[in-house]
């Protein structure tokens, strides 16, 4: 494989170093809109629909990155566009589902959901899995950089006179001191904000690499000729060859990374947490999937189809050996000039850092909500119930964030051994995915499953996991459709559907054998020795899943894989037992407001009242302030409210009605009694403070429920 | 790579059956769970908006597969 260094100029590092910085200043402005945790990383529930689809490109391009997407669309063609259309089949159960139950049951992380839902120990066991989802995708993402920005480095270079070898690791450490110092500052504001310019930013220059190499081949229809017609077709062969399918993909990332993205990823989830309510949430939903990921395929797999083309054209500019995961770099460098390639190059920058700050600042608002906080309710530092001072919540949210920066550095590892992103990205999604996505797909769509099916599907889950891993030829390949067998990183793709199966069955399983369960528990409960019967099984299951670690990370030959998958089997039994033993759940109690089921209950639980769901109008109002006291209401005219269909005590939006600010200057409240003068709003010191409304500009009001 | 069935339009036929079933599932459940409440105007447009995005990814699809093949 040919890989290419020190390419690009002197002018080429100047733009790269002014963007990076000029975005380092653009974030630490936004610190200003961070007056508690819930702006640092909600940005306080207020922007439109646009901003966030925008904020999602820019967190959605990256992850799916330029160089991960070039590499395959320089090898295989357009079915690198694969991952970007097939997102839809979920959009019903995340719209109508999962995004008013986040929103309305007023959860911070999806941890805290599972509490409420199930037990303190399923919080325990996602929040886990959370965490190692979020630092893995910070690995994948300073991979991606790293990879990126290799190409322009010479081989060795000297500072102050000490002379440094250029390595990959060393980049991406680099890398994650820039990203970690500014969103460590920033905070969700800084994010969505410098997201809308690294948005438009990397659309701009993905789509500039892709016509500036359409007319350097000559134009489209010498681009569509050039091509061979495998190379056009939009999905890679249905099974072959192993590193690419569209079987696999289907598995890995149709339906376990759609839903890992959508439903997931703490990252996104707290994107649409930051629009002003559901239903602007659901516009940027439909927005980005239907209209931004499209024009994002091309984007991102542009660089490597004219890449291709060129190569096609004039081997002796592109080798067609060149290592696909530089190709979007070294392409942009043979199409643009001096500046204009920093420009391309600073654009993928962008791309990382705002991924990586989205996840970074995901997973401190995880280890604030649900390690920190239950930890010193834990240490009786905390009283249940009450919330840590938000200075104090701060400065742990901040420092986490560092430590997260640091902890993503060394996830690299996990994935430096893969030939390409894609299929580091691909073992990456298909591992962690499955069990989280069966968790919360029957947690919020099944009434009935319970936290004894969740544990069995976390625990017995990954230990079955663990064993297809270990023994794929055996386990994975009766059902990997006749995907070719790789020793080496074996059915990586397809993997996805065998988790999802063995998950899946667990859960299924022990919830229908719930009440089987329940009276096998109680009589053991009668036995004199039930402390023994129980700890006994505890016993057997701990070495169980210790075995099975062990001979997945070791490659250990200690047993068949029959006697290992059978131990495990046993071992979820025993699981499903001791959890339903020890936990205490009331299914209508820990289901109301939390499932699909009964979303109009988590509406009310929302307002705190009864709804009032008649459609009003907005209405354009001047502002006064109160100074008398600080109560978080405001008041319109008696004719303002009957307009909008609202009556005291109803939930009120109040924002700047400049549409291109987004949003960023409102907030939520409540309405008071009315007053008689038409076209004033009278708001407290607490909405001036949290709206940053100016003076003389008009403010518009929307009810809200 | 034989550009024959397996390899152009079998594809297109498992993602979007397979993909179907599971969209199919999540039209029904939002229906039957009353969380897409089609007294309301918002949810008839995005009822017919969720449709629209399946057959409009399809379409897509389709197009592509017919122009590599045929243009």
């Amino acid at each position: 494989m040919n890989n290419i260094t020190n390419i690009g100029t002197q002018t080429d590092w100047i733009v790269l170093v002014v963007y990076m910085i000029t975005m380092l200043l653009f974030g630490s402005y936004f610190a200003k809109y961070n007056k508690d945790t819930n702006d640092f990383f909600f940005g306080g529930r207020r922007f439109s629909w646009w901003l966030i689809a925008m904020s999602i490109v820019a967190t959605g391009i990256s992850s799916h990155s330029f160089v991960k997407y070039s590499a395959m669309g320089f090898k295989y063609g357009f079915s690198s566009s694969m991952s970007y259309i097939n997102d839809w089949f979920f959009v019903p159960l995340f719209m109508f589902g999962w995004l008013p139950i986040i929103i309305y049951s007023k959860i911070r992380s999806i941890p805290e959901y599972f509490e409420r839902r199930f037990s303190p120990a399923a919080r325990f066991l996602v929040t886990i899995l959370q965490l190692l989802y979020l630092i893995g995708y910070v690995g994948i993402g300073f991979l991606t950089m790293g990879k990126a920005i290799l190409p322009l480095m010479p081989e060795s270079m000297s500072i102050f006179g000490i002379n440094f070898h250029v390595t990959l690791m060393g980049l991406i450490w680099v890398t994650a001191i820039i990203t970690g110092a500014y969103i460590t500052f920033g905070g969700q504001t800084a994010v969505i904000f410098t997201d809308l310019v690294q948005g438009t930013m990397l659309i701009f220059a993905g789509l500039l690499v892709f016509f500036l190499g359409i007319s350097y081949v000559g134009g489209w229809n010498s681009l569509w000729n050039l091509l061979p017609t495998s190379w056009k077709l939009p999905f890679a062969g249905y099974n072959s060859p192993a590193e690419f399918n569209s079987v696999g993909t289907f598995w890995e990332d149709a339906i376990a990374g759609s839903v890992g993205f959508l439903f997931m990823n703490m990252g996104l989830i707290m994107r649409f947490m930051a629009t002003k309510n559901v239903h602007e949430g659901r516009k940027a939903a439909a927005a980005n999937i239907l209209f931004m990921l499209p024009i994002s395929a091309v984007v991102v797999g542009g660089g490597g189809w004219v890449a291709k083309a060129i190569s096609e054209m004039n081997p002796n500019i592109l080798p067609p050996n060149t290592n696909p995961d530089t190709i979007f770099v070294v392409v942009a460098n043979i199409l643009t000039g001096p500046g204009v390639f920093g420009f391309v190059v600073a654009a993928i920058a962008a791309a990382l850092m705002s991924t990586v700050s989205t996840l970074l600042n995901a997973a401190s608002a995880i280890y604030v909500n649900d390690v920190d906080e239950p930890l010193r309710i834990w240490l009786k530092k905390l009283d249940r119930g009450q919330r840590l001072e938000e200075k104090k919540a701060m400065f742990v949210a901040r420092l986490s964030t560092v430590a997260f920066t640091f902890l993503g550095v060394l996830a690299v590892y996990a994935f430096v051994s893969y030939p390409t992103i894609y299929q580091a990205h691909a073992f990456f999604h298909a591992t962690l995915t499955p069990p989280l996505m069966i968790a919360i797909f029957l947690g919020a769509f099944w009434k009935k499953y319970t936290p004894a099916g969740l544990v069995t599907t976390v625990i017995g889950g990954i230990s079955l996991m663990l064993l297809g891993n270990r023994f794929p030829y055996e386990l994975i390949r009766p059902i990997a459709h006749g995907t070719p067998f790789d020793p080496v990183h074996p059915y990586t793709y397809i993997s996805a559907l065998y988790n999802l199966i063995v998950c899946g069955a667990l859960a299924v399983l022990v919830t229908l054998f719930q009440h089987q369960l329940k009276k096998l528990s109680a009589r053991i409960y009668k036995n004199k020795r039930h402390n023994l019967i129980i700890y006994g099984m505890i016993a057997f299951s701990t070495i169980v899943v210790i075995t099975d670690i062990l001979v997945t990370l070791l490659r250990l030959d200690v047993a068949s894989v029959e006697v290992l998958f059978s131990l495990s089997i046993i071992m979820s039994f025993f699981v499903a037992l001791i959890t339903t033993h020890y936990v205490k759940y009331d299914p209508e109690a820990q289901t109301t407001g939390l499932t699909i089921w009964s979303i109009h209950k988590a509406k009310e639980y929302f307002k705190g009242r009864k709804l009032n769901e008649r459609e009003g109008e907005k209405v354009f109002v001047h502002w006064k302030l109160i100074t008398d006291d600080n109560e978080d209401i405001i008041s319109f005219s008696q004719r303002d409210m009957h307009k909008m269909e609202a009556h005291p005590g109803d939930l009120v939006y109040l924002c700047d009605a400049r549409k291109y600010l987004g949003g960023l200057k409102s907030v939520h409240t409540v309405y008071g009694e009315p007053h008689t003068e038409d076209g004033i709003v009278y708001i407290r010191k607490r909405h001036l403070e949290s709206g940053l409304f100016v003076e003389g500009k008009i403010l518009y009001g929307e009810k809200e429920m | 790579m034989k550009l024959d069935f397996m390899n152009t339009w079998l594809p297109f036929i498992y993602l979007y059956v397979g993909g179907g079933i599971f969209f199919l599932m999540g039209l029904i459940i939002i229906r039957k769970s009353k969380a897409l409440d089609m007294r309301q105007k918002r949810h008839r447009f995005w009822w017919k908006a969720l449709i629209f995005g399946y057959f409009y990814f399809m379409a897509l699809h389709a197009f592509l597969i017919i122009a590599a093949l045929y243009l």
